[in-house]
C-alpha cells in the first residue's frame, strides 16, 4: 500500500479516538455510556493482568480451537469427496448451501436443549460454523482442478498420488485456504454467540455480563480487545492466501 | 515408406463407442495405420472428429474399446513415458511453477535427482532459445513460447516419440508459421518420431513426410497421403504447383467423405 494511503488511514483512526476522547472531556458523551479511550485503555490494562479475564479468554480460545481442529479436516474431508465423487457432490451440495443461507443461530437454542450448557454443546456449534463453510470451499477447490494438467501429469506417468501432490495440492491451495479463513471467523462468532446466550466462562458471558452491569469501559476494553485479535488473525490468513496464491492473481 | 524403417507405433482396428444417454456413439471405427521410426506423420480431419480420443488412445491414456496399439511392439495399456511425451493444444504449463520446474516437471515425476533436472531443463530451454525466461511464470510468456516451453517439457524425458494435439491451434497464423518453422529444426536436430494432429491441410502438408486423412461421426482413416516434398522446408514451398497438387488432394479426400460422414453421422445419432 502506499505510504500516502496508510498515513491518511492512521490519520482518521487517531482522529476519530481524539474526538472521542475530546467529547467526553467536554461533556458532549455520557461517560457512563461511553467512556474516554483514556479510561478503556485504563480497563484493557487491567483485564490483561486479571487472571479471572484471561482464564475466560482461554476457555474461549481452546473452544475456537477445538471446534476448528474437529471440524476443518472433516470438512476438507467431505468437500474433497464432494468433488471428485460427481454424484455426491450433486447431491450434497445445494442441501449445504441451503444450510448456509439459513442463519445459524436459530439453531442455538436447540442445542442448548440437546447438548446442556457445557463444553460439547459449545464445542458442535463452533463445528457447524466451520464446516459447512469449509466443505464447499473445497469441494469448489477440486471441481476447479484443471483436467488437462492432471491429464499432463497421467501421461508423464504420475499415479494418483503424485496427481494430487502436485497438481491437486497446489492448484487447491488458494480457494481451500480462502474457505479456512473464513472458518475460523464463522468458528468465533459461533463461539462467542454461543457463549453469550447461555454459558459458565468465557469471553461471550463477560460481554454479556458487563453490559448488563454497566461496566462499560470492561465491556468497551473487551470488545476492542476481540476485535483486534480477530482482525489480526483474518490478515495473517489473508497474508498466507495471497503468498500461496500469487500465480492466481497473476493470471487473472 | 521404405521397408528397412522399423515401425514406432502402431494402431490395429481401434475403434472407440461412447455411451452418453444409453445411445451409444460411434467415435472411432476401425483405424489402422503404422509411423515408421524418425518420421514426421500428421492426421489432419475436422473437428469432433475424434482426433484428439485417437491420441489419447495411442498415449494410453484412453482405452480403446476395439483394436490395439503397439509401441515398439508391444501393447500400449497405460502411459510409457520413457517413450512417448505429450503436448496438448493448450501449453498445460503448471501456473505456479517457474519456467525451468515446468520443464524439469516430467523428470520430478521420473525421479531423477535435482541436479540432472536442472542440467537438463538447462540444455532443454537453451534448444528453443528461451534460457533468459528460466526463472519466469507462465503468464509472463506469450501464447508461442508457452508452447516451446510445452516443447521442451516434453523432450527433457528424451523420448523417442512425440505425440502432439494441435499444439498451435490456439495461435494466431504468424504465430503458428513460426512455430511449425521451430518445430521442423528441433525435429531435424533431435531425430524424433512425431505424431502431429492439426485440422490445417497446409500445416499438416507443410511439416510431415505422411498425412493421414480422417472423417468424421465416425472417424475413421480415409486416405494415406505421402508428402514427399523437399526437405528442408521453407514458408515458399507453400506456393509450389506440387505443394497445391497434393493439397487438393487431401481436400478431395475430406470433402467427398463429407456427405456420407453426414448421413452415418445422422444415422448414429
Amino acid at each position: 500500500m502506499k505510504p500516502s494511503v496508510l498515513a491518511a488511514q492512521a490519520a482518521f483512526v487517531l482522529f476519530v479516538i481524539g474526538a472521542w476522547e475530546y467529547g467526553d472531556a467536554v461533556g458532549l458523551f455520557d461517560p457512563k455510556i461511553l467512556p474516554p479511550p483514556s479510561q478503556v485503555a485504563v480497563a484493557l490494562k487491567g483485564l490483561l493482568q486479571s487472571a479471572s479475564f484471561l482464564g475466560d479468554a482461554a476457555d474461549t480460545i481452546v473452544r475456537v480451537i477445538a471446534a476448528f481442529l474437529i471440524g476443518a479436516p472433516i470438512a476438507l474431508a467431505t468437500g474433497f469427496v464432494m468433488g471428485e465423487n460427481l454424484d455426491v457432490g450433486r447431491s450434497l451440495s445445494p442441501i449445504f448451501n441451503l444450510v448456509l443461507a439459513v442463519p445459524q443461530s436459530i439453531f442455538l437454542p436447540i442445542f442448548v436443549l440437546v447438548f446442556g450448557l457445557g463444553f460439547t454443546e459449545k464445542l458442535i456449534f463452533g463445528i457447524t460454523h466451520v464446516f459447512f463453510v469449509v466443505a464447499i470451499n473445497a469441494a469448489a477447490a477440486v471441481r476447479e482442478v484443471p483436467h488437462g494438467q492432471v491429464l499432463l501429469a497421467r501421461s508423464f506417468g504420475a499415479g494418483r498420488f503424485k496427481i494430487y501432490r502436485s497438481i491437486y495440492m497446489p492448484a487447491m491451495a488458494p480457494q481451500v485456504m480462502t474457505g479456512l479463513r473464513l472458518g475460523i471467523i464463522f468458528d468465533i462468532i459461533g463461539i462467542l454467540l454461543a457463549e453469550m446466550y447461555a454459558s459458565r466462562s468465557g469471553l461471550g458471558v463477560l460481554l454479556l455480563r458487563w453490559g448488563e452491569s454497566y461496566a462499560v469501559d470492561k465491556l468497551m476494553a473487551a470488545t476492542v480487545l476481540i476485535s483486534l485479535v480477530t482482525i489480526l488473525i483474518n490478515e495473517l490468513m489473508r497474508v498466507f492466501e495471497h503468498r500461496i496464491g500469487r500465480w492466481r492473481q497473476a493470471m487473472a | 515408406m521404405a521397408p528397412a524403417i522399423p515401425v514406432v507405433i502402431e494402431a490395429r482396428g481401434l475403434g472407440k463407442i461412447f455411451s452418453v444417454e444409453r445411445a451409444p456413439i460411434v467415435a472411432l471405427q476401425d483405424i489402422s495405420f503404422a509411423v515408421p521410426e524418425g518420421r514426421f506423420v500428421s492426421l489432419v480431419g475436422p473437428s469432433g472428429c475424434g482426433k484428439s480420443t485417437l491420441l489419447q488412445m495411442l498415449a494410453g491414456l484412453v482405452p480403446s474399446t476395439t483394436g490395439e496399439v503397439l509401441v515398439d511392439g508391444a501393447v500400449v495399456r497405460r502411459p510409457i513415458p520413457e517413450k512417448i511425451s505429450v503436448m496438448f493444444q493448450d501449453a498445460t504449463l503448471l501456473p505456479w511453477k517457474r519456467i525451468a520446474e515446468n520443464i524439469e516437471f516430467p523428470l520430478e515425476i521420473a525421479g531423477v535427482p535435482a541436479a540432472e533436472r536442472h542440467a537438463r531443463a538447462a540444455g532443454m530451454l537453451a534448444l528453443v532459445g528461451l534460457s533468459e525466461f528460466a526463472e519466469r511464470y507462465p503468464h509472463e510468456l506469450s501464447g508461442g513460447m508457452r508452447q516451446r516451453i510445452a516443447i521442451a517439457r516434453g523432450l527433457a524425458p528424451n523420448p523417442r516419440i512425440l505425440l502432439m494435439d494441435e499444439p498451435f491451434g490456439a495461435l494466431d497464423e504468424q504465430t503458428r508459421i513460426k512455430m511449425g518453422h521451430e518445430l521442423l529444426r528441433i525435429w531435424a536436430k533431435t531425430k524424433k518420431t512425431i505424431f502431429f494432429i492439426t485440422h490445417s491441410l497446409t500445416e499438416a502438408l507443410f511439416l510431415s513426410d505422411i498425412v493421414l486423412v480422417m472423417s468424421h461421426r465416425p472417424g475413421r482413416i480415409v486416405g494415406v497421403i505421402d508428402a514427399a516434398l523437399p526437405r528442408p522446408r521453407t514458408y515458399d514451398i507453400i506456393g509450389s504447383a506440387e505443394f497445391g497438387a497434393v493439397r487438393n488432394r487431401i481436400w478431395k479426400l475430406i470433402s467427398q467423405d463429407d456427405t456420407e460422414a453426414g448421413e452415418t453421422g445422422m444415422a448414429s445419432l
